[in-house]
């Protein structure tokens, strides 16, 4: 990974691409790439679809290594829907095929000169970029299947659904999995509509003839590694809550404690929960066959994924997650688990992101488009993106942007970013970051490790009303670091836990690069990739009055507790101070 | 635990299924949407556990995340349970969220507002109706043991189940409704709960196929 390809989309007679040295990006992966790349060269003030933004993708520092979860891809630029710096990412295998290709990232930049379609295929011979005009509009199922037919089986794709070419702000860049379906998405942002402004359609890899990468201490990354597998096999969460019955286990928990948004953020409790919960969920995968316990990529241990099946047994779509389940289900008042699993894989195949789409069905049915609970009319919206019907083309673009087409009040976003699966008035520390991320309303940008075992800013004193505050801070700052090693982010669990699983984390880092990596040296990452990225949106004119959520957070109550968000404005104008 | 039929559950028609052991799972979703119990009341959270439901140290270990009417508990020593309690029982979630609904956790402060605090009301030592929802890993844990004993529960909810996995039932099942038998494997045969608004359940494994 020493060598960035970039690819000039606008060049004279197509597209031209150009590997170059890492330079003074040496060191970075992931999110830390992305961010770095597009704080440095793109203007904050440039259109998002315009030829000044860049779509960077970046494998992890340990991706393309025999390290177990190394396999997460980040996808970074400016975001069409939020305006502000974007990284989403993924799964699948792109990470550990393009790490292996030795790049470090690929940046498509420039504005097309035509209206052409392109695919690019690399290999270790080279890159090959070929103008295919009959992609077009094609959904991301059967762009794969000509993918696969025209250069095998031993390829990995990266690429858009109509949703991307039609340049809509829920559009996702879509990863293949292990069965070389193109189930895993960087989902959030729209970053898919940067990849079509680019005109660019699929990216295919093969790295066939390259090797794993070799770590500069192979026994001690061995050994590290080793004891990182078993600390993530002997935790309830990531050895046994995950494998059995996926991320979609939180359904039950989070409607016991009202904290489950539901008819568009209105309740905190779902009547049909249990119908579409994970453990129901688990067992009627089992029942028609599918596997409830699979990886999304290679490597992965934790195998928190799996495969859905039809009533007939035929494969319908990947299993769908917690967040999926949630959005197109309780928060529209859906609790038919088949039209759930059908609208996951509609949104995987037009390429839209589940969570802003599931938001935005909401706010439909919420201005009278359809009733809660009409699934029929919920599948409809969302052959109506694929399509770019007029509705289509506002639905696409996202929960904000339908609420403001209707005039409905009630619209769950933060910096125009749809609000994942938990209510910040029950949960009001989780509040505090879909507050304050530069992302936008974001469940995964305050996840990870804790502050009792980094000790980021110090210790926390839980008990005092400023801890929530702090606690996002320190979460935030973990998120960023560990998002920039390209791991998958549910190892946070087994480390929040056990401090040595942490330990061998830092020492797989360390016997791969031969350097000292510490908690330290973790926590000055985050920060710093967390620095940039407030920079960027500051300068692309954002301000603490971005930092809020809706005012109806503030004045609507939420049943059953009765709670709104209490969090004062100027606590969470606190949580950059550091 | 504690095996007693309180003679409260006499006053519902009976379900008696005895299913081979591999069948018994296929009840627990049951138990994620809610059963009620009979047991003794006015007791703590810790002593419920312990000696109303049967869970050794390392099944409470296991129960990171514990529910008292909807709200999350972190002193399992002072949490009391009170006739009409609902309990629901968790192990350790995924996520930012999952760890901050863990009992006594790092994170407990994010979700401070809705966290169970004891009001310090007098509660009353006796029997009452407990309602138990058993979710993920606790179903296996907890889940055979309570259905061994009995749950009430709502009939339509176990009319569904049976419906839903009618051909599951077809073999290796064997059904008394009030000591009458039931062929629970035909959907039709549902008709047996309608008009019962609950049914005590009980389900039993048997080793052979019955």
């Amino acid at each position: 990974m020493d060598k960035i390809l970039r690819i000039d989309v606008g060049a004279e007679g197509g597209p031209k691409s150009k590997a170059v040295p890492i330079g003074d990006y040496a060191g970075l992966g992931g999110r830390a790439m992305t961010s770095s790349i597009v704080s440095k060269e793109v203007p904050p003030l440039c259109h998002a679809l315009g030829a000044e933004n860049k779509l960077v993708i970046a494998p992890g520092l340990l991706s393309g290594t025999a390290g177990a979860q190394s396999g997460r891809i980040s996808v970074g630029g400016k975001s069409p829907l939020t305006g502000g710096i974007k990284e989403a990412n993924s799964g699948g295998q792109a990470s550990q095929v393009l790490a292996k290709l030795g790049y470090a990232a690929i940046v498509l930049e420039g504005k097309p000169a035509s209206d052409d379609l392109y695919k690019i295929f690399i290999n270790k011979d080279g890159v090959k970029i070929t103008k295919d005009n009959s992609l077009k509009l094609l959904p991301n199922y059967d762009v794969v299947a000509k993918m696969k037919a025209e250069y095998g089986d031993a390829i990995c794709c990266i690429s858009i659904g109509p949703a991307g070419e039609m340049k809509m702000g829920a559009a996702t860049v879509a990863f293949t999995d292990m069965e070389m379906r193109p189930t895993r998405h960087a989902g959030r942002g729209g970053l898919g509509a940067v990849m079509g402004s680019k005109n660019i359609k699929v990216i295919v890899l093969d790295s066939t003839g390259m090797p794993v990468r070799p770590p500069k201490d192979p026994a001690k990354f061995q050994d590290a590694n080793k004891r990182f597998v078993d600390g993530l096999k002997k935790h309830p969460v990531t050895g046994q809550g995950l494998p059995a019955f996926g991320t979609n286990v939180l359904t039950n928990i989070l409607n016991e404690v009202g904290g489950y948004p539901t008819y568009n953020f209105k309740q905190g409790r779902f009547d049909g929960a249990a119908k579409i919960s994970g453990e129901t969920l688990a067992e009627t995968e089992k029942s028609r066959g599918a596997n409830p316990t699979h990886g999304c990529h290679r490597g992965c241990v934790i195998q928190c994924s799996g495969t859905y099946n039809d009533k007939d047994g035929h494969y319908l779509t990947k299993q769908p997650e917690y967040e999926t389940v949630w959005s197109h289900g309780g928060n529209c008042g859906i609790s038919d688990m088949d039209k759930i699993a059908m609208m996951d894989f509609l949104d995987d195949n037009y390429g839209i992101d589940t969570i802003e789409m599931g938001a935005t069905i909401a706010v439909a049915m919420e201005a009278g488009l359809a009733k809660f609970g009409d699934a029929d009319a919920a599948i409809n919206f969302i052959h109506e993106v694929g399509k770019g019907t007029h509705l289509g083309r506002i639905l696409g673009n996202g929960a904000g942007m339908t609420g403001k087409a209707f005039g409905v009040e009630r619209v769950p976003v933060v910096k125009n970013q749809a609000m994942p699966a938990y209510d910040p008035r029950a949960v009001q520390g989780i509040g505090v970051t879909y507050a304050t991320s530069p992302m936008g309303a974001d469940h995964t940008a305050g996840y990870a490790v804790t502050a009792n075992v980094l000790k980021v800013g110090g210790d926390v004193n839980a008990l005092k009303p400023e801890g929530q505050v702090e606690l996002s801070r320190n979460l935030q700052i973990a998120t960023a670091a560990i998002d920039s090693t390209g791991m998958c982010l549910f190892i946070a669990f087994a480390v929040l836990d056990q401090p040595e699983t942490f330990q061998a984390l830092l020492d797989m880092l360390s016997a791969f690069y031969g350097i000292n990596m510490t908690g330290d040296g973790v926590t000055d990452l985050g920060k710093k990739v967390l620095k940039m990225e407030r920079d960027f949106n500051t300068r692309a004119g954002f301000t603490p009055q971005h930092d809020r959520l809706p005012e109806y957070f503030k004045t609507e109550k939420f049943a059953p507790h009765n709670v709104t968000f209490a969090v004062k404005d100027e606590d969470l104008d606190k949580v950059f101070n550091w | 635990m504690n095996d007693k039929s309180p003679a409260e559950n006499l006053s519902f028609a009976h379900f008696a299924i005895v299913v081979e052991e591999r069948l018994i799972a296929r009840f627990f979703l049951l138990l994620q949407q809610g059963v009620r119990i009979r047991r003794r009341v006015g007791c703590t959270v810790a002593t419920f556990l312990q000696e109303e439901l049967g869970a050794g140290p390392a099944t409470i270990e296991k129960i990171q995340s514990i529910m008292l009417d909807g709200k999350p508990v972190d002193d399992l020593s002072s949490a009391m349970i009170h006739d009409g309690s609902v309990l629901a029982l968790s192990a350790a979630m995924p996520g930012l969220v999952g760890a901050t609904l863990r009992r006594g956790g790092a994170y407990s402060s994010l979700r401070s507002v809705i966290s169970y605090h004891e009001t310090g009301e007098a509660c009353k030592p006796g029997e009452g109706w407990i309602s138990i929802k058993l979710f993920n890993l606790m179903m296996a844990e907890l889940g055979p043991g309570l259905l061994r004993q009995g749950v009430l529960v709502k009939s339509h909810d176990l009319a569904d189940l049976l419906a839903e996995r009618a051909e599951v039932f077809r073999q290796g099942c064997n059904v008394m409704l009030d000591n009458n038998p039931v062929d629970i494997s035909v959907p039709e045969s549902n008709a047996a709960l309608a008009g019962k608004d609950q049914v005590f359940l009980t389900v039993a494994g048997s080793l052979v196929s019955a």
